[in-house]
């Protein structure tokens, strides 16, 4: 268990984006005023190349904040004690502001399926993945996020709530959480749930960054609303006011614009950035000071 | 060829070599004087993509269900793209020629 | 069976399947649902053999060469969490395709893309200095024992077909027409080679491959001219070593104790 906060500096309370290599000589040229900038970790697992050099000039001037997507920390084996040394050595190489990863598993029997795939809510899980948790923050000698998932199914095995799920890790391990408000939306409307009270379920001072991303709706076989968690989208206009609403409880908080599919130029995710910017700091105006307590 | 004369070649081609690699014309690529072997093709500015993610795959749910089953019996299908205009004018076998596969059929 | 190994089965699984033990608020089919993660594994792992092959792609058109990747991705899902480099084998299967048995350049076309994404992510290293070079030049007794240490992107591949002109008609606005002038039954081998932050893709003749091929080895440098010249005697030295001091090839030169000439 790790006691401290985020390591310091952590982030700044403001707006990011994903960093798209589409945007690498746009971002160098224009040295935008922007709160920070985030990386999928195992995309930089490779030796050398533009990936890095692009990387390497743009965290000279900006904060950065290493997302993993492929540690699988729901998984059913023990986590992948080379992929661990891989995410140290990124770590000690960039020195980021955040490291998160996810509440999902996309390794099984030595095979990776490249998505982040759903757990159950039981026992069982909970004590694997809490177990995991201490295992990366020992070995990365640092406090993690962990994020919630967009889920698109429930398990029969469930026991708790997804929300009681993440509280308990965040109890047992110490770690943070990474709200991905779109993943609350996401999965709330596939679950039939209010993502307002998932929200007010959080422990919010567990909460040091937020996600925002747009996605695509489909629908289930009874014909009801499956959203799915594209990045492939503006974030949508109930995504805000659900963010706006996480605001009012939570105060400023690192958040970043994601987008990985149908990626834009990138000043309309810098104008998004900014939009998130804009409601972090009204709302946090007129934000009544016992919240702040 | 012998030890003393792959040295002595050597030592002239490796002079030749450097002369060669500083005349401005090697960059230009395509200067008469030079052969095969210093053809350059490069690929302009075409920067690869990450490959790890955390979004969920476009299109939404169509490419998990396979229609084509190449191990079963319902491949039919032949590419349909630039290798329509490739061939080989030397091969006697009609080497780079199109054939429709028309091994198994839905 | 595990939960999760029944679950990954069932992710690429030809026919569609569901596992057991998935519910859904409203009684719904979860087949349905559970085709979302089906549909996320299986694009995320064409769209990377995709991005790596472009002109496999182009050759072929999407369709087809998006129906190969999916069962290549069937077959040999990744083994590690770092997709960069998904696909090694991917040429291979290729090779074996019947379906593609009529493009029996296909294969090497994904070869040779392969090795651009691996040239891509090498490591970085200095070439050596002009001086270096001209030390050396300067003191020919060494030359045929020194050895080079090649730069860590650079790739060698021979093809019996004109894979690099297949791969280089494809880069051009008139694809078309770059097209006819290739003969695909030509034999073609290949430099690649990161240059600053692009990878370059040279032209060069068979013998030229066994001689970078042997310098790779960490053969000296005569043994390797020697070892050229058994393979083709119109071998062309000078070419070859101009090839590699301008393209930045040679990261440091050795000259190990004892075999002094």
């Amino acid at each position: 268990m790790i006691g401290n906060a985020s390591p310091a500096p952590g982030l700044p309370a403001r707006g990011g984006v994903g960093l798209k290599p589409e945007h690498f000589r746009d971002i160098l040229a224009s040295a935008p005023d922007i709160g920070f900038f985030e990386i999928h970790a195992e995309n930089y697992m490779v030796d050398g190349g533009p990936f890095h050099h692009y990387l390497g000039r743009i965290r000279e001037n900006h904060c950065l904040s290493i997302h993993g997507v492929g540690l699988s920390i729901g998984g059913e084996s023990p986590l992948c004690e080379a992929h661990l040394d891989r995410l140290a050595r990124l770590l000690d190489r960039y020195q980021p502001e955040s490291f998160s990863e996810h509440l999902a598993w996309a390794s099984h029997g030595g095979a990776f399926l490249n998505d982040l795939l759903p757990v159950p809510y039981d026992a069982a899980t909970l004590a694997r993945v809490c177990a995991h948790v201490d295992r990366v923050q020992d070995r990365l000698g640092r406090r993690m996020l962990l994020e919630n998932p967009a889920t698109y199914l429930e398990f029969a095995a469930s026991t708790m709530a997804e929300t009681e799920f993440i509280a308990e890790v965040v109890k047992r391990t110490g770690c943070g959480l990474l709200l991905d408000v779109n993943n609350v939306y996401v999965a709330c409307v596939n679950h039939h749930r209010d993502p307002y009270a998932y929200i007010r379920a959080l422990p919010p001072a567990a909460i040091g960054q937020i996600h925002l991303a747009g996605f695509a709706r489909d629908t289930d076989a009874a014909g009801d609303p499956l959203l799915i968690d594209s990045h492939g989208a503006p974030v949508a206009q109930a995504v805000w006011d659900l963010y706006a609403y996480a605001m009012e409880r939570l105060g400023p908080t690192p958040t970043l614009i994601e987008r990985d599919n149908d990626i834009p130029a990138f000043p309309v995710l810098l104008a998004e950035a900014q939009r998130a910017e804009a409601i972090m700091n009204e709302v946090d105006a007129v934000r009544p000071q016992e919240a702040l307590a | 060829m012998n030890k003393t004369m792959t040295a002595a070649s050597l030592a002239f081609a490796f002079g030749a070599a450097m002369s060669i690699a500083a005349a401005p014309a090697f960059a230009a690529s395509h200067g008469g004087a030079m052969k095969a072997d210093m053809e350059k093709e490069k690929c302009f500015g075409v920067a690869m993509k990450g490959k790890n993610d955390c979004k969920a795959g476009a299109g939404t749910t169509c490419a998990g269900t396979s229609k084509m089953d190449y191990q079963g019996n319902a491949w039919s299908m032949v590419p349909k793209g630039t290798c329509e205009k490739t061939m080989s004018k030397t091969s006697p076998t009609g080497n780079g020629q199109l054939m429709e596969f028309k091994e198994k059929k839905a | 069976m595990s939960p999760h190994e029944a679950f990954a089965d069932s992710l690429l699984a030809v026919q569609p399947a569901c596992p057991p033990g998935l519910i859904t608020w409203n009684g719904s089919d979860p087949a349905r649902r559970f085709a979302v993660y089906r549909n996320n594994v299986m694009v995320s792992l064409i769209d990377a053999l995709a991005d790596t092959c472009p002109v496999t792609q182009t050759l072929v058109g999407e369709e087809f060469f998006r129906a190969v990747a999916a069962e290549y991705a069937r077959a040999n899902p990744p083994r590690s969490p770092v997709m960069a480099h998904y696909g090694a084998d991917f040429a291979g299967f290729i090779e074996e395709f019947a379906p593609a048995a009529g493009l029996p350049y296909l294969a090497d076309v994904a070869r040779l893309e392969m090795l651009r994404a691996e040239a891509y992510h090498a490591a970085d290293a200095e070439p050596v200095s002009p001086e270096a070079i001209a030390l050396l030049a300067a003191d020919p007794g060494r030359l045929p024992a020194a050895r080079f240490t090649l730069h860590p992107s650079l790739r060698i591949m021979e093809s019996r077909h004109a894979v690099v002109s297949l791969w280089a008609a494809h880069q051009g606005d008139d694809v078309y027409s770059a097209l006819a002038a290739v003969d695909t039954a030509l034999p073609e081998s290949a430099l690649l080679l990161r240059a600053g932050l692009d990878v370059e893709i040279y032209r060069i003749t068979a013998a030229t491959a066994t001689f970078i091929r042997h310098l790779q080895a960490g053969r000296g440098l005569g043994t390797a001219v020697d070892l050229a010249l058994a393979a083709d005697a119109a071998f062309d030295m000078t070419e070859a070593l101009g090839l590699l001091i301008r393209a930045g090839a040679i990261g440091g030169i050795t000259h190990p104790e004892g075999e002094q000439t």
